[in-house]
């Protein structure tokens, strides 16, 4: 029998995550708007990227634990060769555009197209979470990126996404784990911890086999497949 | 912003040796401006490198510099203009405007050569051990922690090396498979770390010198080294960058000892 304080943790953090799915999905939906009455695929204006960055910005604001926020948009949705991803980073009081380099074979190659929380939403149409991850050549941080798919009339045309640092990530849920008698961990879609309750399970390892004295819980968020290690 | 702050605090390290004599005093005497102006351009020169600031990074304001520097802010302005005549660095207007990185410092052939002049096999070794710890336990907890798919980007980094042409590129090539070892390891301490080791000798490594380093054989160990990760063979992956490394600091060895050791500098005893 699954324990009651395991199972009420699930519920919390799969009611946080869906409340944060939904807002990416708004974000992605009002991103979608771009195209609303224009040629496809689009040509980007700079008016177009100021209202990308205003959207981004007011995600910025309303959710204090976001780091970072913005688009990457499919190349068959847009015109322009360049300017495939627009981003947008909180620095200590400011907020600025997170400059990539976007040129195959370029000094510091940022190869978005491959990234899991783009590539994952461009093969599945759904949302996605990659991470805990290094984001090196991007945001050079340790986070995790919530993404959801900007969709025209059924094509998918991109994702729009959000940044958390994965010690923000500790912070909000190691409330919730540390109400679990015994080791628990938060789990991704890859079996990698996110948050452990004691130093048995640590962020970024790879859990493979599940010990026989503990089960799995499903996290309930469609397609981000997190999970709680708990005992049984 | 902690990566800006460890490079610009640099007055930290006078505090903890006074100088005891009146020679050693002249030794710590403040510096002229024009000292102190080539001091911030070598500074920020070499934070680039390193990648404690990035392409695309904007810095602190001009009167933030000054005052963290502690210079005068017409000495600041003098760096700040050497940066930009070497392309490092560029100003923009307006809104969204400041002083921002543009470009990595090129190193130059003769830059290399007085750089394994300068450097002793002792220290080239010294850098090889610390790589060598360094590598050891970033590969071990990137067998443990890379998922298959990850795997496949560390392959495709591996053959960019023969993609490569020029020794830049190579060096560029090198350096990516390094580092993402440690970003497979989920580590951004062990990144940090990769980031600055390669910045220190991934130049030397591929600099275009009589002791060619061929290119075919370094790929050929990078994708041994990835296959060993893809296998989850941690005892593998360990003994192939061990031996990777050893090749390195002997091939650095071998360069230094090929542009002569200058044996007119010889002190007599």
């Amino acid at each position: 029998m699954t324990n009651a304080p395991a199972a009420k943790a699930a519920t919390e953090i799969a009611a946080w995550m869906n409340a944060l799915g939904v807002d990416v999905h708004a974000l992605a939906a009002r991103m979608s708007l771009l195209w609303a009455d224009r040629p496809r695929p689009l040509s980007i204006t700079p008016g177009d990227i100021g209202k990308l960055e205003g959207l981004a910005r007011e995600f910025l604001e309303t959710h204090g634990f976001v780091v970072g926020a913005g688009v990457i948009f499919a190349t068959e949705a847009i015109r322009s060769s360049e300017g495939g991803l627009e981003w947008w980073i909180k620095r200590e009081h400011t907020v600025e555009k997170l400059e990539f380099d976007l040129t195959p074979g370029g000094e510091r190659f940022y190869d978005y197209q491959n990234m899991p929380f783009f590539a994952s939403a461009s093969r599945t149409g759904e949302q996605t979470a990659w991470g805990p991850y290094v984001d090196y050549l991007g945001f050079d941080e340790y986070i995790l990126t919530h993404s959801a798919p900007i969709q025209l009339d059924g094509k998918f045309a991109g994702v729009a996404g959000c940044d958390i640092r994965i010690r923000k990530l500790e912070e909000i849920f190691m409330p919730v784990l540390r109400a679990i008698p015994g080791d628990a961990a938060l789990l991704n879609g890859s079996g990698r911890v996110v948050v452990g309750n004691s130093g048995a399970y640590l962020v970024g390892e790879r859990i493979r086999t599940i010990p026989g004295d503990k089960e799995l819980i499903p996290i309930d968020v469609p397609h981000l497949g997190f999970s709680l290690l708990t005992g049984r | 912003m902690p990566r800006l702050q460890l490079v610009l605090s640099f007055h930290a390290w006078s505090l903890f040796l006074a100088p005891t004599t009146a020679f050693q005093a002249h030794v710590y005497r403040s510096l002229p401006e024009t000292e102190r102006s080539e001091a911030i351009v070598n500074r920020i020169s070499k934070a680039i490198s390193l990648g404690l600031l990035k392409v695309g990074e904007r810095l602190p304001s001009e009167t933030a510099l000054s005052e963290m520097f502690g210079v005068a802010p017409s000495t600041l302005r003098e760096a700040l203009s050497d940066l930009r005549d070497q392309g490092i660095v560029a100003t923009r207007r307006g809104r969204s405007g400041g002083t921002f990185i543009v470009k990595q410092p090129f190193t130059s052939a003769d830059v290399m050569k007085k750089w394994f002049r300068e450097t002793s096999i002792a220290e080239i070794r010294d850098v090889g051990d610390e790589h060598a710890a360094i590598a050891a336990a970033t590969v071990r907890l990137a067998c443990e922690r890379a998922e298959p798919h990850e795997v496949g980007r560390l392959l495709e980094l591996a053959r960019g090396l023969v993609m490569s042409d020029k020794p830049e590129a190579r060096a560029r090539a090198d350096s990516r498979f390094h580092i993402e070892l440690a970003v497979l390891a989920q580590s951004p301490r062990l990144t940090n770390a990769e980031i600055r080791l390669q910045a220190e000798i991934v130049q030397a490594l591929w600099a275009p010198l009589p002791v060619a380093r061929d290119p075919e054989r370094v790929a050929a160990e990078h994708l041994a080294l990835a296959r060993a990760i893809a296998d989850d063979s941690a005892e593998d992956a360990q003994r192939l960058v061990l031996e990777h490394i050893r090749h390195d600091v002997h091939h650095l060895v071998d360069t230094k000892l090929s542009l002569g050791y200058p044996a007119d500098e010889q002190e007599q005893p």
